[in-house]
């Protein structure tokens, strides 16, 4: 029978309609993905199955039993928990903590004994090795997932979901995610996986099922699913999963050179040459001080060893004002914290970093050429919003993407970083980056990539920087690259087989 | 063990930064390692602790109640008032009423943060005015006297619980002592109170971990009425004349007593000994500031004010080089 099952579920909010006459039944102990675009409903449908949002029509079955959901504690007692791709966990507690917070049949008293064996057993149930008295202030985003499964585990969970977990992991912290996803089934917990991440999905899932536009599309054994047949299902077209990248590359001369580049304690020893039009990519696991190379480039955390050479000649960055003058842009990461106002219009958004050039009489901000200039990337970038008025925080993470994206271009930008510049985004407004990156490196910007998707790596790149520890592992060309090779060099020889 | 290891520490600075406290004031300050002394530190402590460790809990939910001063003085007066008709009721009852008055006060700061989502700060300074103009209003600038009070209460701050090596520890002492000692208990013991710590450190998890952290938020402000309550008790026996101004500036006290006690002014984290030393320490200085010869007694407020800022800056660089998460989640 089935462990939970959504027969006819529709939701709308407002005049949206976030799902149709779902249907979608879930088995004990399977591994069952969801895939669809941004906007296709699944979060709705999380939402709903953990009982943030309640359907308008429609049934929910657990265990062949009709029940509603009206809260978080009413799923976790049916027993439904998820975890997201960003953890939640309790800094300030420790892990054991963290597992049985919220558990109520551990009684009034907290029995810390019994609770630290209890997480430590909970902890190896998962395969895992995880000190149970450290606090989560000091966990990596993998180990706090981890907290977060075996707190979910110690309820008995009989449906796990897990939204996008893996964006924000590195190779080998995927792969023990995955072999984590396993042990669940193994333990007939049934694990709904959400993920951008095809091959991922090939890896584990026992079947798919793809929806779209708040429907149903199909559900499938996996051996009875292709890559290319499931992308074609989600977005309701046949796209190029990766964007072919033109076959030879123009380079220029040298535009950037890092010589021997660090900061102390943080990262050191980065050395290589960009050229105009070329694509370089920084991949390495999550903690290889990656990020912190381009923040050094851009000024935020200086440098404090070694050199960079803007057109041969030696610069000092210790600011980002600096490396804006040098034609540096540096489109982060993190779109909350320091790429978007969020409560601001697409247009204030774009024109942010070059006011200077948008003034008119007064020195007052031209209000006529800033909406044109953001119109034209609104068209060019195909963001998706009926008007440039419209407020960031409304759009989805792939059209905040192009916003931030078209906040940097507006710079005319020589040299250009993207940190994970898909990360969160679905596959077609992925391939639609990729094809904007690609896009800029031939009309001659220098292009740094960091991301930690490796097909991604492999699409972009003319040439592969992998770091280890804050160092720089090696650079490969791309044609000598392959998947295998970088993982090898970023994680070292001892942990080389792991996400292999 | 790991887990208690920087708020251990910091139990032992602030316990090192009380003892030079005193050394300091008894080169200043003449007879000043007194049993005297002694009682009026603690006696003056007593009734701030109370609200310190209301503060505390408050705090620890990332939020804080600056209407707990007002809380003091409408609790105190209407106990007394009410005492004035009532003179024989017993002391439990007493006590049961002044922390009902003030657990009710609470609620009504615990209702607009936890469920109107008001930030903290907004409506506790609305009640902070609101309950003095209260007290302004129904008193009708009449005084509560100790000629109305019944015997009991006016002995109450004499009464010695105890006396070691020639200390005295006053009741009033014990009595606010038993409320830190409690709560520090439910802290480490109590489920339901680790979830104080929980909403704290990260109230989008807590909601997510399937924790109601609007009740927890609403039950710690009503603590905190209820911990103010028991603390305008305690002010009403010691000094027995209750005006309108009564409890005024408390919320600054209690305030540095908690950050000063290393609960972080971020929720999260704290102990209740960190806020007992705390609040010896900032009424440590006080006292002796009243008796310092070289410095005008005005400056007590202005020494408060510099050391919760000190406190929290000293917070802040620990927490940051410590490298917790803070703020990471959102996504």
């Amino acid at each position: 029978m089935s462990v939970l099952d959504l027969r006819h579920v529709s939701k709308s909010f407002a005049a949206t309609a976030a799902l149709k006459d779902m249907d979608l039944s879930i088995e004990p102990g399977e591994i069952h993905a969801i895939v669809g675009e941004n906007g296709a409903g699944k979060s709705t449908l999380i939402k709903i199955m953990t009982g943030v949002h309640q359907p308008d029509q429609g049934q929910i079955f657990v265990a062949g039993v009709a029940v509603t959901i009206r809260s978080t504690q009413e799923a976790q007692s049916h027993g439904i928990a998820a975890i997201y791709q960003e953890p939640m966990v309790f800094p300030d507690l420790d892990v054991a903590e963290n597992i049985f917070i919220s558990n109520r049949a551990q009684g009034a008293f907290m029995n810390w004994k019994q609770i630290y064996a209890q997480a430590a057993d909970l902890i190896a149930q998962l395969g895992v090795t995880l000190d149970v008295h450290r606090a989560a202030s000091g966990l990596t985003l993998a180990e706090q997932q981890t907290v977060e499964i075996a707190r979910a585990l110690s309820l008995n969970v009989k449906v796990l979901i897990m939204d996008e977990p893996t964006a924000s992991l590195s190779a080998h912290e995927v792969a023990r995610l995955l072999s984590i996803a396993r042990a669940l089934k193994a333990k007939g917990v049934a694990v709904i996986y959400i993920s951008h991440r095809l091959d991922e999905i090939f890896q584990v899932a026992d079947r798919v099922t793809v929806i779209r536009d708040g429907q149903h599309i199909s559900t499938k054994p996996i051996a009875q699913v292709t890559p290319d047949g499931m992308v074609k299902d989600m977005v309701g077209r046949a796209i190029d999963t990766f964007a072919v990248k033109s076959a030879a590359n123009p380079h220029g001369d040298s535009v950037l050179r890092l010589e021997g580049l660090g900061r102390s304690g943080v990262f050191s020893g980065i050395t290589f040459d960009l050229s105009a039009g070329e694509v370089l990519c920084f991949a390495g696991l999550v903690g290889a001080r990656r990020t912190d190379v381009a923040l050094a480039l851009f000024g935020i955390s200086p440098a404090t060893e070694g050199r960079i050479l803007i057109d041969g000649q030696a610069v000092t960055i210790t600011s980002p004002q600096q490396a804006m003058s040098h034609k540096i842009a540096y489109v982060s990461e993190d779109r909350r914290k320091m790429g978007l106002a969020l409560s601001l219009p697409i247009f204030a958004n774009i024109s942010l970093a070059s006011l200077g050039k948008l003034l008119g009489a007064f020195g007052l901000i031209d209000r006529k050429a800033e909406a044109a200039m953001a119109e034209g990337y609104r068209k060019q970038l195909a963001i998706k919003s009926p008007h440039v008025g419209v407020e960031v925080g409304k759009l989805s993470g792939g059209n905040q993407q192009k916003v931030m994206l078209a906040k940097w271009l507006e710079t005319k930008p020589r040299i250009l970083i993207f940190d994970e510049p898909t990360r969160g985004v679905d596959v077609g407004a992925k391939a639609e980056v990729h094809n904007i990156i690609r896009a800029l490196a031939q009309e001659g910007v220098a292009v740094l990539v960091i991301s930690s998707d490796l097909p991604e790596v492999m699409a972009l790149a003319d040439r592969v920087l992998v770091m280890r520890e804050g160092r720089q592992a090696g650079i490969l060309d791309i044609a000598e690259a392959t998947q295998e090779k970088v993982i090898r060099l970023a994680a070292g020889s001892a942990h080389g087989q792991v996400a292999a | 063990m790991t887990r208690l290891h920087p708020q251990t520490l910091r139990i032992i600075a602030l316990f090192v930064a009380l003892l030079a406290t005193i050394l300091f004031f008894s080169t200043q300050i003449d007879n000043y390692l007194s049993s005297r002394m002694f009682t009026r530190i603690t006696t003056s402590a007593a009734v701030i602790l109370p609200i310190a460790v209301g503060q505390a809990i408050v705090v620890m939910t990332r939020n804080i109640d600056l209407s707990i001063g007002s809380t003091v003085g409408v609790v105190a007066y209407l106990t007394g008032e009410f005492l004035g008709g009532h003179p024989d009721l017993h002391p439990l009852a007493v006590a049961m009423i002044a922390m009902g008055i003030g657990g009710l006060m609470g609620a009504i700061n615990g209702v607009l943060v936890a469920w109107g989502r008001v930030p903290s700060i907004i409506v506790t300074l609305g009640t902070l005015a609101l309950y003095r103009s209260f007290l302004v209003q129904y008193s009708d600038a009449k005084t509560i006297t100790t000629a109305s009070l019944p015997q009991w209460l006016v002995d109450l701050p004499q009464a010695n619980a105890f006396s070691l090596f020639g200390l005295d520890v006053r009741v009033t002492v014990v009595l606010a002592l038993l409320s830190a000692v409690a709560m520090g208990l439910a802290l480490t013991r109590l489920r339901a109170a680790r979830r104080i710590y929980a909403v704290g450190s990260n109230p989008d998890a807590a909601v997510m971990a399937g924790i109601n952290a609007g009740m927890v938020v609403f039950v710690a402000f009503v603590l905190s009425g209820a911990f103010a309550g028991l603390s305008g008790l305690i002010f009403l026996a010691k000094f027995g004349n209750i005006t309108v101004v009564a409890g005024m500036g408390f919320e600054l006290k209690s305030v540095a007593a908690v950050v000063v006690g290393g609960v972080s002014i971020l929720g999260g984290s704290g102990s209740m000994i960190g806020v007992v030393i705390g609040c010896v320490l900032v009424d440590t200085i006080d006292n002796s500031l009243t008796r310092w010869e070289l410095v005008s007694e005005f400056w007590r407020d202005a020494l408060l004010g510099m050391l919760i800022m000190a406190a929290v800056t000293v917070d802040t660089v620990m927490s940051r080089s410590l490298g917790r998460l803070g703020g990471k989640g959102g996504a």
